[in-house]
């Protein structure tokens, strides 16, 4: 089937376009409310401890302070299910950043001011905090889950054996830092709490209590945690969130400011109340990917057969909440191997929690792994692709599922081939003046999760036909692509589609997580345009309304679901200052089915640019006293700007799998940024010889490979 | 994130401007375009009583020829320098260094005299105002003073202008026909210098017959690589010669460490960025 | 203190705090909420306005300092229903993913080439440096301003 010939494969301007270049696109913040009040957090400056006062004499005695919230007048709520989100319950610490209280004011002004006026004494506790990352220490526990679902400590087969009698083994220690997601759009939330409601509202299941503007990956989350929290049904407490200003993982769960902004509002029935965090608020409290070290060997036979996978990886873990980035994923699923080994340690530090960072795990584990995989192409003096190729598994190795589609080998050859993939038998010898080039080659994977049924109503109203469904843009076009998509599947042309979505009052619908959306909402509307046709016929009455859910062929759970790709980089590297620069990044992809080639290039392109970004720049630096982020703002944090990326390209496969529901379509959101450091750090070997196995590579640790290396570049692996 | 109270005055002239110093010494910051200001504001690692926006005063505006110099009037903006026919005659490093600052929006707010005030060692005006012999016009209650920008950059974020004093002015002698370049070192574009070299060289038939070079964020002050400069006249302006006499420009340097780098480290790129500014001021 | 800014053409006399940024006058006073806040120290760019037609980051300058000055703002470019060609290259070019970044961008695209009516590639990406994308489209806007010079550029569609 021809992609081109379908509407929902053209490729089409995005629908909310027009309002986004007018700036009439309303953010949560954005949102104009009568008279709203602006509500100021206020963190807690230790890591951890009682709190044994509050003074909120100063800031209370403001004129225009309305009201200054802490755990002594706070409502009283159930207990969330997300640890984080017992805050102002307790007068206790568990991380530096910590809510303890909020000041809430008729101008932004006055709550900032009133925030600094109030003063928190804390008792330091009997030792610790506990916030220095140290594989040595005596707390460090092996894990025996990661994220509740993955093995924490898993062995196939003879693991050491093979790895002692290997004609091939490499090893290599690898390091990533944390990262903070830094969406432009701070974490943003305006709260109302309904105050003309008697008392009958409160057994109303239909009548609004609690009105919120939020900015999330979903409306169901907030609506959720909000709900049982303050005892109400899910029904009386609406979200609406059209709009969303980048998430990248950080907004798909709740974090403590919405609680607090919801109880602020509680107290303070019938004015809306806004909160937008700061940039150093946002590192202190909406999570990161953690750091990891990482261990990985391989072993291989004379021909390059991988013929054990062993990867170690040790993290912190806040115990607040412990979160741990399923890091060693790939090397159960990437190659065929008959041993693998996996096995986490994780040390409990009185930190705030990581949370999902696009591509949670795979990124992380993928540098090391696929980083792992060149020196052990160069071990063998084979070509990096071609050793690929020799261990593609025919199955998912783990569960002997076959693979409901797997173009690995077309991304490489293909990619290889169209990027113009020329390496170095011996690396160092292509220069230009001080700049000494290179290429390198990473794959890259991300699983297709199930995240449980959404639903879809098509309705026909004025001429039209309106799909809504909760779902959320948080930038990847998911207004265009589902309207397309519904266009395609009633058979009308697109202009008589409209999507309705980022709202509760709408069928419920999974967050934007996982990479999931297009393919999981997708598969909903398609179901819910063919019901509609069932039911209506193509001559449907005005008010015509019909529903349905997501739905994937019979025999799903027995095929493995998995996105693809490879990943191709040129670099330069400065021998004098130790300055990379990426001259050329091609990615070329296996997401089955693209369905709108303008917004999945640009998912892509974007996964690209913030591995880049991550690879040269990123790192996020903890104080060794508190454990909280240092640079905990744009300028301290430094992300890749326009001048930072040059030549990015990307193509793919474009094969529907038709494993993946209706739509065919994989989840892109995510496979774009997995690879790229290790495809970026295996250039840097082939240019210079040298093997990076921490990130980011910043020109410091570049002279000091080279120092440590000797003056002629090292082609050995360690 | 805001700043905190503060009273607001914009005087219409200089004496205006001195009196309200005058009057509230320590309690008073200058706001010229308020590029460097306002951060520090919003950051709260500064609250002032009062703020004295001095943009709206005529006579410091301008960019005009005074004799053998080019004087920059404490009014000018970094978009004014780059758009001055006098500037791209006269004073090529200025322009190039310029070029480097921040990025579009902060140089058509920000000016050359608030940074030579702000004396952030890591801001990228100082070394080539250094480099290039400029003198410091500062006002005070007891008249005017000048200064050599030898002399202003007393320390980090400290210049000889007292409280109760303004910077109105900065007057740079011609270098006309001197080529030039500033090489600035960054990890990420728009960034603060990790380090920034200015470099000035006049050429005469392929030697180097006179140089000026100043350091960016190599100490507390911009500095002056007085014997790289010593080094290079009489060299043939070739990448090895201009290498050799470079190679050393770190030492007796003390530059900061931080998250970007190093003492060390900035010490060793200086040799290297010194002799890239040199060759691509000489032309090569 | 009382100041009068003509903001979007119309002229606007108000009295405001002198430690009141130019972004939440337009924001909080104005309602002009197109113009957002990103990053708190200047380096995003988001909240990119033109005063007195150059670009300024509105987070960086005080209200008072735009007090018998013009401000025009991402929701002042258009003419009733008709784009900018700046506007509309990025709508054609998928020049925005979240849209968050998007008002900064165009204006600084729009004083560039108010200034430079034809950059080269390189002049535009080091031009647009003061603006960050985080989803990132960095690319696709590059083309959009290409494109809004009457410069050729391609239309970000499939490539394979």
């Amino acid at each position: 089937m021809s992609d081109a010939a379908t509407e929902q494969g053209r490729d089409r301007a995005r629908v909310d376009a027009p309002l986004k270049v007018s700036g009439l696109a309303p953010y949560a913040y954005e949102h104009e409310l009568e008279d709203p009040l602006f509500l100021v957090p206020v963190l807690s400056t230790v890591a951890t401890g009682a709190i044994t006062g509050i003074d909120a004499e100063a800031a209370r005695a403001v004129p225009g302070v309305a009201l200054v919230l802490t755990h002594e007048n706070a409502p009283r709520l159930a207990l969330p299910t997300i640890p984080t989100l017992a805050v102002l319950r307790k007068p206790r610490v568990r991380y530096r950043g910590e809510i303890v209280a909020a000041v809430v004011a008729d101008s932004l002004e006055t709550a900032r001011y009133a925030a600094s006026l109030v003063r928190v004494d804390y008792a330091a506790p009997p030792s610790g905090p506990d916030v220095r990352l140290d594989p040595e220490d005596p707390g460090v526990r092996p894990l025996r889950r990661v994220m509740g679902v993955y093995p924490g400590q898993h062995t196939v087969g003879d693991v050491d054996g093979e790895l002692a009698g290997a004609a091939y083994r490499v090893e290599g220690h690898y390091a990533t830092p944390v990262n903070h997601h830094n969406p432009i759009e701070p974490h943003s939330m305006v709260a109302l709490w309904h105050a003309d409601l008697g008392p009958l509202a409160t057994v109303q299941p239909r009548s609004t209590r609690l009105t919120v503007w939020d900015s999330n990956q979903g409306v169901v989350a907030p609506q959720g945690v909000l709900a049982g929290a303050f005892g109400l049904l899910p029904t009386q407490v609406e979200v609406i969130s059209p709009y969303v200003g980048g998430s990248f993982g950080t907004k798909g769960m709740p974090h403590p400011h919405v609680m607090v902004t919801a109880m602020a509002a509680r107290k303070l029935p019938g004015r809306a109340v806004k909160v937008a965090l700061t940039r150093p608020q946002m590192f202190a409290g909406t999570g990161y990917r953690p750091e990891t070290r990482q261990r990985v060997a391989l072993a291989a036979d004379e021909q390059g057969r991988l013929r054990a996978v062993d990867h170690e990886v040790f993290a912190p873990v806040s115990r607040v909440i412990p979160w741990v980035d399923p890091t060693a994923g790939p090397s159960l699923s990437m190659y065929a191997s008959p041993t693998r080994r996996v096995s986490y340690r994780a040390q409990h530090l009185d930190i705030g929690p990581g949370t999902f960072m696009r591509a949670p795990g795979e990124y992380t584990g993928m540098f090391a792994l696929e980083t792992a995989m060149d020196e052990l192409a160069r071990e063998m003096g084979m070509d990096p692709v071609e050793l690929r190729l020799r261990n593609e598994p025919e199955a998912d190795p783990e569960s002997g599922r076959p693979w409901s589609s797997r173009h690995v080998a077309t991304c490489l050859t293909e990619g290889a081939r169209i990027f113009g993939l020329e390496q170095q038998q011996q690396p160092g010898g292509r220069r230009e003046g001080e700049w000494l080039l290179g290429m390198g080659v990473a794959s890259a994977s991300f699983p297709q999760m199930g995240m449980g049924p959404s639903l879809a109503r098509i309705t026909f109203t004025g001429g039209r036909y309106v799909v809504s469904m909760q779902a959320s843009d948080i930038g990847t076009g998911a207004w265009t692509v589902l309207a397309q998509i519904a266009a395609q599947a009633l058979d009308v042309p697109q202009d008589q589609v409209e999507a309705r979505i980022g709202t509760t009052d709408a069928p419920y619908a999974i967050i934007a997580g996982g990479s999931t959306g297009t393919f999981g909402w997708g598969s909903a509307v398609v179901e819910a345009a063919q019901a509609f046709r069932a039911e209506h016929g193509s001559d449907p009455a005005e008010g015509a309304t019909t529903r349905a859910r997501t739905r994937m062929p019979q025999g799903v759970r027995g095929v493995r679901r998995m996105a693809f790709g490879a990943h191709f980089a040129e670099v330069a590297v400065s021998e004098v200052s130790g300055e990379v620069r990426v001259r050329r990044l091609y990615g070329h992809f296996d997401g089955g089915r693209i369905m709108n080639p303008r917004t999945a290039r640009s998912q892509l392109v974007g996964g690209m640019t913030m591995g880049l970004s991550g690879a040269l720049f990123e790192e996020s630096y903890r104080d060794p006293r508190f454990g909280h982020v240092v640079n905990a703002d744009l300028a301290g944090y430094h992300v890749a700007a326009h001048a930072d990326v040059v030549d990015i390209e990307v193509g793919w496969v474009g094969e529907p799998d038709p494993w993946m529901g209706a739509t065919g379509a994989k989840g892109i959101g995510e496979v774009g940024i997995v690879g790229v450091p290790a495809a970026i750090g295996n250039a840097i070997f082939d240019a210079t010889g040298l093997r990076l196995r921490e990130l980011p590579f910043t020109p410091v640790k570049v002279l000091e490979a080279w120092e440590s290396s000797g003056p002629a570049p090292a082609a050995t692996v360690r | 994130m805001i700043p905190p109270e503060f009273d607001y005055a914009a005087p219409g002239t200089v004496s205006e401007a001195l009196a309200l110093l005058a009057e509230h010494g320590d309690e008073a910051k200058v706001l010229a375009g308020g590029q460097s200001l306002l951060p520090v504001l919003r950051m709260r690692l500064n609250a002032p009583g009062i703020v004295i926006d001095i943009s709206r005063i005529e006579e410091i505006k301008g960019i005009t020829e005074s004799g053998d110099a080019v004087r920059i009037g404490a009014g000018a903006t970094y978009q004014d320098v780059l758009d001055s026919a006098l500037v791209s005659e006269h004073l090529g490093l200025l322009h190039k260094a310029l070029t480097e600052v921040a990025d579009a929006q902060i140089r058509h707010r920000g000016t050359v005299c608030g940074a030579l005030v702000h004396a952030d060692p890591a801001g990228d005006v100082g070394a080539p105002v250094l480099a290039l012999d400029a003198r410091m016009v500062i006002q005070g209650p007891d008249g005017e003073r000048t200064v050599d920008a030898s002399d202003f950059f007393v320390d980090l974020f400290e210049t000889a202008v007292g409280e109760d004093e303004l910077l109105t002015a900065v007057e740079i002698p011609k270098h006309t026909g001197w080529g030039a370049h500033y090489e600035k070192f960054v990890r990420v574009s728009h960034q603060w210098a990790i380090i920034g070299i200015a470099a000035a060289v006049r050429v005469e038939g392929g030697t180097i017959a006179e140089a000026k070079v100043g350091l960016t964020n190599m100490g507390s002050t911009p500095l002056r690589a007085t014997s790289v400069e010593q080094a290079l006249v009489g060299k043939e302006a070739t990448e090895d010669a201009v290498a050799e006499a470079c190679a050393q420009v770190g030492e007796g340097t003390d530059p900061p460490s931080d998250l970007n780098g190093q003492a060390d480290y900035r010490k060793h790129v200086a040799g290297v960025l010194t002799r890239r500014a040199v060759v691509a001021a000489a032309g090569g | 203190m009382n100041i009068t800014v003509k903001v979007d053409g119309t002229s606007y006399t108000d009295e405001v705090e002198p430690r009141t940024l130019l972004v939440y006058y337009l924001r909080e006073t104005l309602g002009k909420t197109g113009t957002v806040v990103g990053c708190d120290t200047s380096n995003c760019g988001a909240c990119t306005v033109l005063l007195d037609g150059r670009s300024v980051k509105s987070c960086n300058v005080l209200a008072v300092q735009a007090d018998g000055h013009e401000v025009t703002t991402i929701e002042g470019l258009a003419d009733g229903e008709t784009l900018t060609p700046v506007q509309e290259a990025f709508r054609e070019c998928h020049a925005l993913q979240c849209g968050f970044c998007t008002p900064g961008m165009i204006m600084q695209a729009t004083d560039l080439l108010a200034t430079n009516p034809s950059p080269t590639e390189d002049e535009v990406r080091v031009g647009m440096e003061g603006n960050l994308c985080r989803c990132t489209g960095y690319h696709n806007i590059v083309k959009a301003v290409l494109q809004a010079s009457g410069q050729p550029a391609s239309s970000g569609g499939e490539q394979a």
